[in-house]
C-alpha cells in the first residue's frame, strides 16, 4: 500500500504532447479511476506509472520515492493490461507464479502463495491449464492473481474488463471492488466506462486531451460536473444541454431557447443575469412526463425504448436532443409531441463560451 | 427447396446466368477440373521426383545394370554391395559429419544472431532504424557470385581459410538478411508487446523477457530460420569448394563432387550414387523432424 504522486508530470512524443503538466495525488489505499474518452492520455499516464514509458517532464513517486528512473520490476507495481498479457506457454500457476520466481522465493513459498490467489479468484481447479484453454473471465481472473500473488504497493489496471460480455463486466467490477476492499491497496485503474468509474471508484479522474477535467468522488462529478466535458461525460444517458440565453429580470428569470420559446427559470439565486448566453444541464432521471405546471418542455419523439423497469424517450426540441428517462412504462407513441417537466432542484448552467460552471445552480 | 428451385432454373436465359463458377459446377465439369489438377500434379510429381528415384534406383545395380541399354528403369540384379563398398572410395561419413558440424553451427549461429537483431529492429525505434532494414534487404540483390572474391579475400586475410570458422561465418551471414527479415514479422505479428511489458512488470529486464517469453513463444519462427540456414549450408558447394576444400575438412557436396571429378562417377558409378543417396539422409531426417514448425513458422507472419 503505498502513496502516488505525480508533480507536473508531461510526456511528449516529438513534438506532440500527449500529456502536459499533470499533477495528481492518490492517497494510500484509495481505489482511483481515470476515466476519459479515447486519445485523452489515460493510458499513457497508467504507462508512465508503470515505468513502461518514460516522462518527459516532471515527477512521479510511489511511497515517496522518486520512481522516473527506475525500471517497473524496482517499482513494486503490478499492472493487469487489457489483453490480460497472459504467458501462452506457461500454465496458470506458472503465469502465476512467474514474478515470485523471479524474486527468487522458494518453491514451497510460490505454492503456498499461489494457491491462496488462486483461492481467492477461485481459480484452484484451473491452476493445471494453460491460458489457451482457459475463457474469457477465467483468463482475466489469471491476470488478477498474477497480480495480487506479489502483494505489490499499488495495483495498474489497464481497461481489464472492456473484452468482456456485458454480464461478465458487471461480475468482475463487484470480485474487483470486493477484492480491494480485503487487500486495501492503493489501485490506478483505467477506463473509457464511465459505469465502471462511477460503480467502483472512491475518486474519479476524468481526463481529456491530457488534462484532468475534475477530481472527485463519483457523487460529487454527477451531482456537480464543474463543466460541461464533465457533465456530458459522467451518467448514462447522457446530459441533456439546452443552448440559450437567459431573459427577464432578477428573480423572474427565463431561458430563451434557439427556437424562441422560453423556459421559465426557479426563483433562487442561480448566479444568472439577464443577458448571459449559457447552455442548461438536465439529467434525463430528473424529468418526469406530463405537465406540473413547473419548467416544462414540449418534446418531438423520435424513438421510445422501453428497459422494463423504465422507458428512455427521445426526442427534440428547440433543436437540440433530449433523452428522458421515465418511470415504469408511459403511453407515449413515436411522432407524438410530449409535455415533460423539468426537476427544479436540480439544473446545471454552464458559460456558452467557456463550458465552465455557473454560480451555486443545482 | 433449394434443389427445386435450381432444377427449375430456366436453361435458356444465356450461359452466363446459371453459372455459379469455381467448383460449384456441374457434376461432369467438376469431375473433368478435378482430372485435370491430378493429372499436373502428377506429372510435376514424376518431373520432379525422376532423378531422384534414378539415384535411389542406380545405388542398388550394379554397374553393368546401370550402363545397360536401353536403361533398366528398375534394378535388375537388386544389390546393396554399393553401400558397403562405398567408404572404401570416398570418406563419406567423415564428410557428412563436417557438414552437419558446418550447417548445424551456421544454422545456431545465424538463429542466434538474427532472433536478437530481428528483436531490436521489430521493437524499438531508432535513428537509422529504417536504412538499416533497407541495407539488410538490398544485400539480397547482390548475385551470389560478385561476392566470391572480395567474401575469399576477406576469409584469407583474416587467416580462416579452410577452416570450419571461416566457412560457418561465411554462411552465417549469407542467411542473415533472411532469419532478421522473417523474425522480425514475426515477433511483430505473433508476438504482443503486452506480453513482454507484463514481463517487465513480473520483474524482467529487458534481455530475460526475451528469453523467458518472447523465445519460448517464437519457436516456430526460430525452427524455420535454424532449418533454412541448416540447409543452405548443407546444399552449398560453391562456397564450400572455394573456402573450405582440404582432404578430410571438405564438406559432403564438395566431397562427392571431387570424387565425381576424380572420375568416380564413371568408374564407381553405383558407389557415388550410393553416397549422393546417403548425404541426402541428414537433410531428410532434419526436415521431416522439423516440418511441422517450418511450415508454421513461414506462413505465421503472413497472416495474422
Amino acid at each position: 500500500m503505498a502513496h502516488i504522486s505525480l508533480r507536473q508530470v508531461t510526456k511528449k512524443y516529438g513534438r506532440f504532447v500527449a500529456v502536459p503538466d499533470l499533477s495528481l495525488e492518490v492517497a494510500e489505499g484509495e481505489f482511483l479511476i481515470l476515466v476519459g474518452p479515447s486519445g485523452c492520455g489515460k493510458s499513457t499516464l497508467l504507462r508512465m506509472l508503470a515505468g513502461l514509458e518514460s516522462v518527459t517532464h516532471g515527477e512521479i513517486a510511489i511511497g515517496g520515492e522518486v520512481v522516473n528512473d527506475q525500471m517497473p520490476r524496482q517499482r513494486d507495481i503490478a499492472m493487469v493490461f487489457q489483453s490480460y498479457a497472459l504467458y501462452p506457454h506457461m500454465t496458470v500457476a506458472q503465469n502465476m507464479g512467474f514474478s515470485l520466481k523471479l524474486d527468487r522465493c522458494s518453491k514451497a513459498e510460490i505454492e503456498e502463495r499461489v494457491a491462496a490467489a488462486a483461492e481467492i479468484l477461485a481459480l484452484t481447479p484451473l491452476l493445471d491449464r494453460k491460458p489457451a484453454q482457459l475463457s474469457g473471465g477465467q483468463r482475466q481472473r489469471v491476470a488478477m492473481g498474477r497480480a495480487i500473488v506479489r502483494d505489490p504497493k499499488v495495483f495498474l489496471f489497464d481497461e481489464p474488463l472492456s473484452n468482456l460480455d456485458a454480464k461478465l463486466r458487471v461480475q468482475m467490477r463487484a470480485e474487483i471492488k470486493s477484492l480491494h476492499y480485503r487487500l486495501k491497496t492503493t489501485i490506478v485503474y483505467v477506463t473509457h466506462d464511465q459505469v465502471e468509474a462511477m460503480t467502483m471508484a472512491d475518486r474519479i479522474v476524468v481526463m481529456n486531451a491530457g488534462n484532468i477535467e475534475q477530481v472527485g468522488t463519483p457523487l460529487e462529478l454527477y451531482d456537480r460536473p464543474m463543466n460541461r466535458f464533465v457533465a456530458e461525460f459522467l451518467g448514462s444517458p447522457s446530459m441533456n444541454m439546452l443552448p440559450g440565453e437567459i431573459t427577464g429580470a432578477a428573480g423572474a428569470l427565463s431561458l430563451r431557447l434557439a427556437d424562441g420559446s422560453s423556459i421559465a427559470l426557479p426563483g433562487r439565486d442561480l448566479g444568472l443575469a439577464p443577458g448571459d448566453r449559457v447552455t442548461m444541464g438536465v439529467r434525463p432521471e430528473h424529468m418526469t412526463i406530463g405537465d406540473t405546471g413547473g419548467m416544462g418542455l414540449d418534446i418531438v419523439v423520435d424513438v421510445t425504448e422501453p428497459t422494463g423497469s423504465d422507458t428512455l424517450l427521445i426526442g427534440r426540441a428547440a433543436d437540440c436532443a433530449i433523452t428522458c428517462e421515465l418511470d415504469g412504462r408511459p403511453d407515449v407513441r413515436m411522432g407524438e409531441t410530449a409535455r415533460v417537466t423539468i426537476d427544479p432542484a436540480h439544473l446545471h448552467f454552464f458559460d456558452e463560451d467557456s463550458g465552465r460552471r455557473i454560480g451555486a445552480a443545482g | 427447396m433449394t434443389t427445386t428451385t435450381t432444377e427449375h432454373m430456366p436453361r435458356a436465359t444465356g450461359r452466363r446466368s446459371g453459372r455459379k463458377g469455381g467448383f460449384a459446377r456441374s457434376r461432369n465439369a467438376d469431375r473433368l477440373t478435378r482430372a485435370i489438377v491430378i493429372v499436373v500434379t502428377v506429372l510435376a510429381l514424376v518431373y520432379i521426383l525422376l532423378p531422384v528415384y534414378w539415384m535411389v534406383k542406380s545405388s542398388f545395380q550394379t554397374n553393368a545394370d546401370i550402363r545397360a541399354l536401353p536403361p533398366h528403369w528398375y534394378p535388375h540384379e537388386f544389390t546393396i554391395q554399393a553401400y558397403l563398398d562405398m567408404t572404401y572410395v570416398i570418406p563419406i561419413w567423415r564428410y557428412i559429419l563436417n557438414s552437419i558440424y558446418v550447417a548445424a553451427a551456421a544454422a545456431i549461429l545465424s538463429t542466434l544472431i538474427g532472433c536478437s537483431a530481428a528483436y531490436v529492429l521489430a521493437r524499438f525505434r531508432f535513428p537509422g532504424m529504417t536504412l538499416c532494414l533497407v541495407a539488410i534487404l538490398a544485400t539480397q540483390l547482390i548475385p551470389p557470385i560478385t561476392r566470391a572474391f572480395p567474401l575469399y579475400s576477406a576469409i584469407q586475410s583474416a587467416g580462416l581459410l579452410n577452416s570450419y570458422t571461416g566457412i560457418i561465418i561465411a554462411y552465417a551471414g549469407f542467411s542473415l538478411p533472411f532469419c532478421v527479415m522473417l523474425l522480425r514479422g514475426y515477433f511483430m505479428n505473433n508476438c504482443p508487446p503486452d506480453l513482454e511489458e507484463a514481463a517487465l512488470v513480473d520483474g524482467c529486464s529487458y534481455f530475460s523477457a526475451f528469453w523467458r517469453i518472447i523465445l519460448p513463444i517464437s519457436l516456430p519462427g526460430l525452427a524455420a530460420v535454424t532449418i533454412f540456414t541448416f540447409l543452405n549450408a548443407w546444399n552449398d558447394f560453391l562456397w564450400a569448394s572455394l573456402l573450405l576444400n582440404q582432404g578430410d575438412m571438405k564438406t559432403v557436396q564438395v566431397g562427392i563432387g571431387d570424387f565425381s571429378g576424380e572420375g568416380g562417377n564413371v568408374r564407381y558409378i553405383s558407389m557415388f550414387m550410393a553416397a549422393c543417396v546417403t548425404a541426402t539422409i541428414p537433410a531428410l531426417i532434419m526436415f521431416l523432424f522439423v516440418q511441422r514448425w517450418l511450415v508454421s513458422g513461414l506462413t505465421a507472419g503472413s497472416v495474422k
